[in-house]
Formats: structure tokens, sequence, C-alpha cells
């Protein structure tokens, strides 16, 4: 591919740089959150939704603890984002929009489908949700032509992907010591 | 002459809180949603048959070239056919091998020796190759079996339990009595909703093994909390008769649940916030999976994000009314049947589906699926 003029490519340069940089900030702070799950026995997956260059909404995966199958980090981190936007006085709707998430695993189908309808136009992931993934590993919700339900979003993925995995295999691990506890486990398994 | 009725989903007549009226129990019916590959046509491939001369020779034949061929994954078709062609000299034919399709159909015919190069059948009992279409696949339901077996002989283990659904045979009146009043009942939550101004969208869980209803919500999406859809309402409400969950539906009286037998029921909590949630220590029970064994009841067919969350939450059926323009369970996908997926679960639509139909008209304009229109 032909590559524009020299000086042009060293800003551009320069600007990946500094994009990069600043995702692996936010990314490590996900990844944090991942760790806290993890110590939950919870699935060990972290997010957060930066706005103008701040944090409005952490989640991680709170599936166990609330007994609700849909508790995963994307949803709570929305919750937050929308408890922030009440606080103040803010239209959630405008915020969202303008808002990236950053996650260490690739939302699953249903939140990628509740991505889309709060409309969040950038998702930044980790490592790839083979079994549940929303964003291209099992069905395609986040580029999907669905007029009714809010709007599809661009995923920038690979980031830090190798720690992610990490974390969900020391989960499996972990889940796994002894047989007669395993089935009930099993069942909390939710993204992998 | 009298103007023709045009109306498919009669806009609500009777005024919002009013209920409907029962109708006919005959006036609808749970229609199986099955996944693809139950419902499609017979997919069809390319393969080798070969014409048996002398007719004595066959099972020493079929015993070689099976041999030589074994059709591993093909356990459907069967080896041998009668000849289809009454007026031709031979009496059967045997199937040899699936074709290569790009090579196959393209660069013509291989030959018998070409086939079968070595000692180890015996060529000169078998006439020259040729090819047939045969199905691809086993057959699942018995209008696929009847357009497989027209190719080529297949062997077929009816499903009765799929066979049922399709003849709209698995439920009795006294189902579909049963099924009614679930139905209604999310369809008062749905107009209890619309009175307060939400989407009139309303869901009920039953367990089927004690007909108790566990949890009733309507949909409780706003500005401020849009992911609140009737399903993801209740979902939570079971989660709250186990004793935790995530939200609090104190300003929606008519998102309740039964008292659980075993469980206490948290104590009321703070009014409907978005993003407030109630913190409890991380804890492991012997519990089943959250909705495991228990079936929804829903008036409108359930979004992709609802889709996934009924997954997610192990449901084992789920019953609709009105079908969705971006509906997951039949119209844009099929995920209680998508085999990747870790969990399935049976779906049925037209429950009560006129009445479904048009409770959310007002707020949706035209919300009606497309199945009966």
């Amino acid at each position: 591919m032909e590559g524009p003029a020299r000086t042009d490519e060293d800003d551009d340069d320069q600007e990946d740089e500094d994009e990069e940089e600043e995702r692996a900030r936010w990314m490590e702070r996900a990844t944090h959150m991942a760790q806290e799950a993890l110590e939950n026995g919870e699935v060990p997956v972290g997010c957060l939704m930066v706005y103008n260059n701040k944090i409005v909404g952490m989640g991680r995966n709170e599936v166990n603890e609330t007994k609700n199958a849909t508790r995963h980090a994307e949803m709570v981190a929305i919750d937050q984002v929308l408890n922030w936007c009440l606080r103040r006085g803010k239209n959630p709707t405008e915020v969202f929009q303008r808002t990236v998430l950053y996650v260490t695993v690739e939302p699953c189908i249903m939140c990628a489908a509740a991505l889309r309808i709060m409309r969040i136009p950038l998702v930044v992931y980790g490592c790839q949700n083979e079994r549940f993934g929303g964003c291209g590993s099992v069905l395609n919700i986040s580029s999907d032509d669905l007029p009714n339900t809010g709007t599809a979003f661009q995923c920038i993925p690979g980031h830090r992907a190798k720690e992610a995995v990490e974390m969900l295999k020391t989960f499996y691990k972990q889940e796994n010591p002894n047989a007669p506890k395993s089935k009930v486990r099993k069942l909390d398994g939710h993204k992998r | 002459m009298k103007k023709m009725e045009q109306v498919q989903c009669p806009v609500d007549q009777h005024g919002e809180g009013n209920l409907v009226p029962d109708p006919e129990l005959s006036s609808w019916e749970a229609l199986p949603v099955l996944p693809d590959h139950q419902t499609q046509g017979v997919e069809l491939v390319w393969a080798y048959a070969i014409p048996v001369l002398d007719k004595k020779k066959t099972s020493r034949l079929v015993k070689e070239v099976s041999a030589v061929y074994p059709l591993v994954g093909q356990g459907h078709l069967k080896r041998v056919r009668t000849c289809p062609d009454k007026t031709s000299p031979h009496a059967l034919e045997i199937l040899l091998c699936l074709a290569s399709p790009g090579r196959d159909t393209v660069e013509g015919v291989r030959s018998l020796s070409e086939l079968l190069p070595d000692g180890q059948v015996d060529r000169c009992d078998l006439g020259e190759p040729y090819l047939v279409h045969v199905p691809a696949h086993p057959p699942l339901t018995r209008a696929q079996f009847e357009e497989a077996k027209r190719h080529w002989p297949t062997a077929f283990h009816e499903n009765k339990h799929i066979s049922s659904a399709l003849q709209g045979l698995l439920f009795s009146k006294e189902d579909k009595a049963k099924m009614q009043t679930y139905m209604e009942k999310a369809i008062h939550t749905a107009r209890q909703g619309a009175e307060k101004g939400m989407k009139a969208v309303g869901a009920v869980v039953v367990d089927p093994a004690t007909e108790d209803v566990l949890a009733v919500g309507h949909d409780c999406s706003s500005a401020s909390n849009p992911l609140l859809h009737a399903t993801m309402v209740c979902i939570d409400l079971v989660a709250q008769r186990q004793g935790r969950g995530a939200y609090s539906f104190n300003a929606f009286p008519a998102c309740t649940i039964s008292p659980s037998g075993d469980r206490a029921i948290p104590s009321a909590s703070k009014s409907i916030q978005p993003g407030v949630m109630r913190k409890f220590e991380s804890r492991r029970d012997g519990l089943p999976y959250i909705c495991t064994g228990y079936d929804l009841y829903v008036t409108s067919e359930p979004c992709v994000m609802c889709a996934m969350a009924l997954l997610h939450s192990r449901i084992q059926r789920v019953f609709y009314g009105a079908s969705s323009p971006d509906g997951a369970l039949g119209t844009r996908y099929k995920i209680h049947s998508k085999e990747d997926l870790n969990h399935h679960f049976e779906v049925f639509r037209g429950i009560l589906e006129t009445e479904c139909c048009s409770l959310d008209q007002k707020k949706q304009g035209q919300q009606c699926g497309s199945s009966q229109l």
C-alpha cells in the first residue's frame, strides 16, 4: 500500500501511539475489574465506560451474587452510567452516544444487543468470546441490520487479550478442582 | 355491500384497563418455532450409483463396496435400491460414494475402474457408474422424509415430539386453556404497565411442574433505563424470589412475585432508581440455575437482548403472542435453537395473537409481526 508523505506518516504514527497508549491505560483498569470478579468467584469479565476522557461507569460480572444471569459486566456498567446521568441531570442518550466501552472479553449476544439499544458507538475489547460472542464469534449483533434495535457499533478487538484469556483459564481451573461440585459450578459459567 | 374487514390486528376497542373478553380457545394456535434444519427442504448432493448386473451377487458386492467406501456420516442412505427405470435390464443399483462436487460434475463422470481401481471388488458384476442426487442429511420430519426418499432410499427415525408439534397435537384442550390463562395474565399486566405510561408488553414466569405463577412483570423501560424490557424485569423478579435480584420495582406494583416456599423474600427496598443495585455478599449455594425448568409467557416476541437473557437464565419454554420486527425467537434469529449455543429451549408463537397484537399499537405503530399478516 502506498503511504502518504513521510511527515504525515510520522504524525499518524504518533497519533496511533497516543491512542494505543490511552487504550492500554483503560484496558488496564478493565483488567483490574475482571481480577476483582475473579476474586469474588464470578466469571472474570471487567469493563469501564469512558465519556469525555472520564470513567462514568464500571462493571464486573455479578451473576452469582445477584442470582440474575443477566448481570454481566456491561449491564452493570450501563446501569452505573444511567445513574451518573441521573445524578448530573444529563441526557443518557447524549452521553451514551459519545461513550466508549472498554471490556476484557468480547460482549456476548445479550450485551451486544444492550449496547446497540444504548447507542454506544465504539467497543474496545480483549479476547474473543467463542461461546457467546455477539460481535462476530457466534452472531454479528454489533453490525447486523436491526432497524428496531438501536444502532450498530464498531469494535476494536485484541487489547490485552492474553491477560483476559489467562484470567478465564484461572477461573475455570479453580471452578473445577473436584468433580462433585462441578455440576452446579458449570452452570454458573457465562462468559468464556 | 358491507365494507370488508381488513384490520388483522385490531386496535383495542375496549379502552385501556378493560380486560380482553375471553376468546374461544379455537381462535388461536400455538405454533412451534422450529430450527431451520427442521423446516427447510432437503439438501441434495451428487453421488455415484452403479447398476448390479447379477442380482444374486448383491450382498457380496455391498460388503466389498462398503469396505472401500464406508459412507461415514451418510448412515441415513441405504446402499441398494430398486432401479427406478422399470425397462432397465438390471433390477438393482448400489450406492458407491459421494461425488466430489467440483471435479465429478464439471470434469465428467469417473469410470468404474477409476472409482474401484484395485482388486478389492470384483467389477465384472457391476455396470458403469452414473451420478445420482442423494439427500445430504438424515430427514428430521415426515415431510423431509417423503421428499428425501424420492431421490434415494433413506432411513427415517421419526421424532414424535417434532411431528406432534408440526401437526399441532402437542397441547391438549386442557393445556391450551391453561396457556390462555397465563397469557391473559401477561396481557393484563401489559395493560397495567401501559396505564403507567410504559410500553404495553407483559410477561409471566410459570413453573409448569406446579402450575404456579412465579413472577409477573411489564415493560418498565424509559429514558432513564431503556433496558428494563418485560422479560428482563421477570428474570430479575425470579432472582428476587430467591432472595437476590438487582432492581427494585416498588414504583411498579403490577410487577410482582409469588412467595417462594423456602426462601425469604427480601424486605422492601428503595424506590426504583436506575443503577441502584442491592449488594449481597458473594455466596454459593446449590440451587438450580435461575429459570431452569420454567416457562415464560410474553405478549410479544423477545428482542435479541431478552432472548439471550432467557438463554443465559436456562428457561425451558417460551410462549409469545405477537411477532416483533427484530424478534430473536423466530423472526430475525432463532437464538433458542442455535447449535453453537450451550442451551436450547422450545418456543411457541401465536398464543392469543390477536389480543397481543392489539396491545402495543398506540405506541409502537405496526409492531405486529409478519406471522399472520
